[in-house]
């Protein structure tokens, strides 16, 4: 327990660290901040809605400190201003339809993928310098060594247009309404298979490679060679006896996977015009929608750290030595 | 350990083939002026050209000769991908040499900012980064990605840093009474070498899909000539809905070859630094994270 608060309070920190850099970036240009920040948007807007955004940016009468407290405190409160492009709309409605779908883009394919590459890197270390270890290793380097931006092109190009087999955009026929109907769920997985495709082909030749790695460092260990000497059988002593312990660093793993996972989700979306974060996010960019690219930090870092904490939990519970710490 | 890592290099298949790959991309573009008469930069046919014996790989949609494009491109993506890798090596290696080996309050201090920066997520604050600098130029994107992600190099440095601070050959430097910048320079270093290796290589990897990834983002200079801007440019003019493949594939291909070539030499560094895991195995930023520490943040 007291590692877990221990976690806590450092997430926390980062979260603090992350904030007062979308604090401090804007003060750091030349002439007026938000002036700049709108003029370069190419936004019209009217004297008090100035004065309302000036104020979710925490730029108010007052010392610096007192101006930093009045930002923290207006992120704490759920408050991320409001988006310049979607203007009267404040950014955490912008973010948060959007965010659904990066979720459920990202969580599927994070889980398809860490599943099959543990797998594939478990099966492969059993099985070294065979052919299938081969052919896993070299597929993971060439798939892992590919930018997303890259894969996405290319599987767009080739199962998108050329064979014309799937969809090249959207998460579901734009002309069904969501529902909970089949036509429309069979729809939604129709047009996320690409996407999926992409991601889980990015992934899953890390996780392999993880997993592998692991292994092989722990076959040597004398409780595998006892697990032989009891006479258990191979996928035993490969499952219960090997996996199992490799399992715990590759969990590890997966907490700083997630970074990878959300940037090569957003630039899977752009590519596949699925409308999650990344697609919106793209087009604040080029809108120079300033709101909502800082709101998108702060945002896909509370994602990254409650998918830390998650990870230090599983922890906690597969590893029997940090609970006797407790 | 540098002549056994060079050995070991030149004998290893997949290093070979890395290297052969990573040589080609640099002479081709070194030679850029000497192959193409075309300006990268300058509309010199007609909009979006299929391959054809004047234009090699086809034209852009506004006209420009996509082979002179990615020749130049090389340099820009070749550039920021060892400038930035050096960076982000130098800042790493040093910083988790210092914390591994003063240990204490330096430590403490180090690893909190390591750990921290390595929960906030890279490319997203990239972005914020990039936006208020406007229009990011290739050194500027260099620098960027040079500052922000130095944490990984730090971090397993720091591990391999403690695992030989304690053998003998240290405290008898220490006993010498040779200085503490010299004992970090020219008795850890040297010993970390292959570690720094695999941290240059696979930053100079991230550093080249990092640029092209901002870039094709929309962050960077429209007046650049890289692979990014390229993917970037094909992106907005929809080539491969208008059927344009050669706008978009060629940049692609591209990038695919020298991650691949980058990925084979670092898979081979890893080899030849740890034995029991030869026949195929490849050590990226964050496997050799979980090896060399405790595997946890």
């Amino acid at each position: 327990m007291a590692f877990l608060i221990r976690r806590f309070g450092f997430y926390l920190a980062a979260f603090i660290a992350a904030a007062t850099i979308n604090f401090f970036l804007p003060r750091l240009m030349p002439g007026d901040p938000i002036q700049i920040m709108f003029s370069s948007a190419g936004a019209e807007l009217s004297p008090e809605n100035l004065d309302a955004l000036k104020l979710t940016f925490g730029f108010v009468d007052g010392p610096l400190w007192q101006q930093y407290l009045t930002y923290l405190q207006s992120i704490f409160t759920g408050d991320l201003g409001r988006s310049i492009k979607y203007f009267p709309l404040p950014v955490t409605s912008v973010l948060g339809n959007a965010l659904i779908w990066t979720v459920g883009l990202m969580g599927t394919a994070t889980i398809v993928s860490f599943t099959l590459g543990t797998f594939l890197g478990v099966l492969a270390a059993w099985r070294r310098g065979s052919v299938f270890d081969i052919v896993v290793s070299v597929g993971a380097i060439f798939a892992t060594s590919v930018p997303a931006v890259v894969t996405s092109l290319i599987v767009l190009f080739f199962f998108g247009f050329t064979l014309g087999w799937f969809p090249t955009g959207y998460a579901a026929d734009p002309s069904l309404d969501p529902s909970f109907s089949l036509t429309y769920i069979g729809s939604l997985l129709y047009h996320g298979i690409l996407p999926m495709l992409t991601l889980c082909t990015v992934l899953t030749g890390g996780f392999a490679v993880t997993m592998r790695n692991n292994m092989i460092n722990l076959l040597g260990e004398d409780y595998i060679v006892m697990g032989r000497a009891k006479g258990l059988s191979d996928s035993r002593v490969m499952l219960w006896y090997a996996a199992r312990n490799a399992l715990l660093p590759t969990v590890s793993s997966l907490a700083i996977a997630i970074g990878t996972v959300l940037g090569g989700s957003l630039v899977t979306e752009v590519v596949f015009n699925y409308p999650g974060l990344g697609n919106i996010l793209y087009q604040a960019i080029l809108a120079r929608d300033y709101p909502v690219i800082q709101g998108q930090l702060l945002i896909m870092t509370v994602a990254m750290l409650i998918a830390n904490f998650i990870v230090d939990v599983s922890y906690v519970l597969l590893d029997p030595r940090l609970r006797g710490t407790s | 350990m540098i002549k056994v890592l060079f050995t070991g290099l030149t004998r290893n298949r997949k290093a070979l083939i890395g290297m052969i790959i990573i040589a080609f991309i640099v002479v081709v573009a070194l030679a850029a002026p000497l192959l193409t008469e075309y300006n990268p930069a300058s509309r010199v046919g007609r909009p979006h050209q299929p391959p054809s014996a004047d234009h090699w790989l086809g034209t852009t949609r506004i006209g420009q000769d996509v082979f002179s494009r990615l020749i130049h491109g090389a340099q820009t993506s070749l550039a920021v991908g060892f400038g930035a890798g050096l960076l982000i090596t130098v800042l790493g290696t040093a910083l988790g040499i210092i914390a591994g080996y003063r240990g204490g309050k330096t430590d403490e201090v180090i690893s909190f900012f390591t750990n921290m920066v390595l929960v906030v997520p890279n490319l997203p604050l990239l972005l914020v980064l990039a936006s208020f600098i406007g229009q990011a130029s290739p050194l500027v994107i260099a620098i960027i990605l040079g500052f922000t992600s130095w944490a990984w190099g730090a971090r397993v440095t720091r591990a391999e840093t403690l695992s030989i601070k304690h053998k003998d050959f240290i405290k008898s430097a220490e006993m010498m009474g040779e200085p503490r910048w010299r004992i970090m320079m020219f008795e850890i270093f040297p010993n970390l070498i292959s570690i720094v290796g695999i941290n240059f290589i696979g930053s100079v990897i991230f550093a080249i899909i990092t640029e092209a990834t901002l870039e094709f983002l929309g962050l960077g200079d429209p007046k650049t000539v890289s692979w990014g801007m390229m993917l970037y440019n094909a992106q907005k003019a929809s080539a491969l809905s208008v059927g344009a493949w050669w706008d978009i594939l060629t940049p692609c291909f591209a990038l695919a070859l020298l991650g691949i070539g980058l990925s084979l030499l670092n898979f081979a560094v890893d080899e030849i630094a740890n034995p029991r895991l030869r026949s195929g195995n490849r050590l990226n930023r964050w496997t050799a994270l979980i090896r060399s520490g405790d595997g946890r943040l």
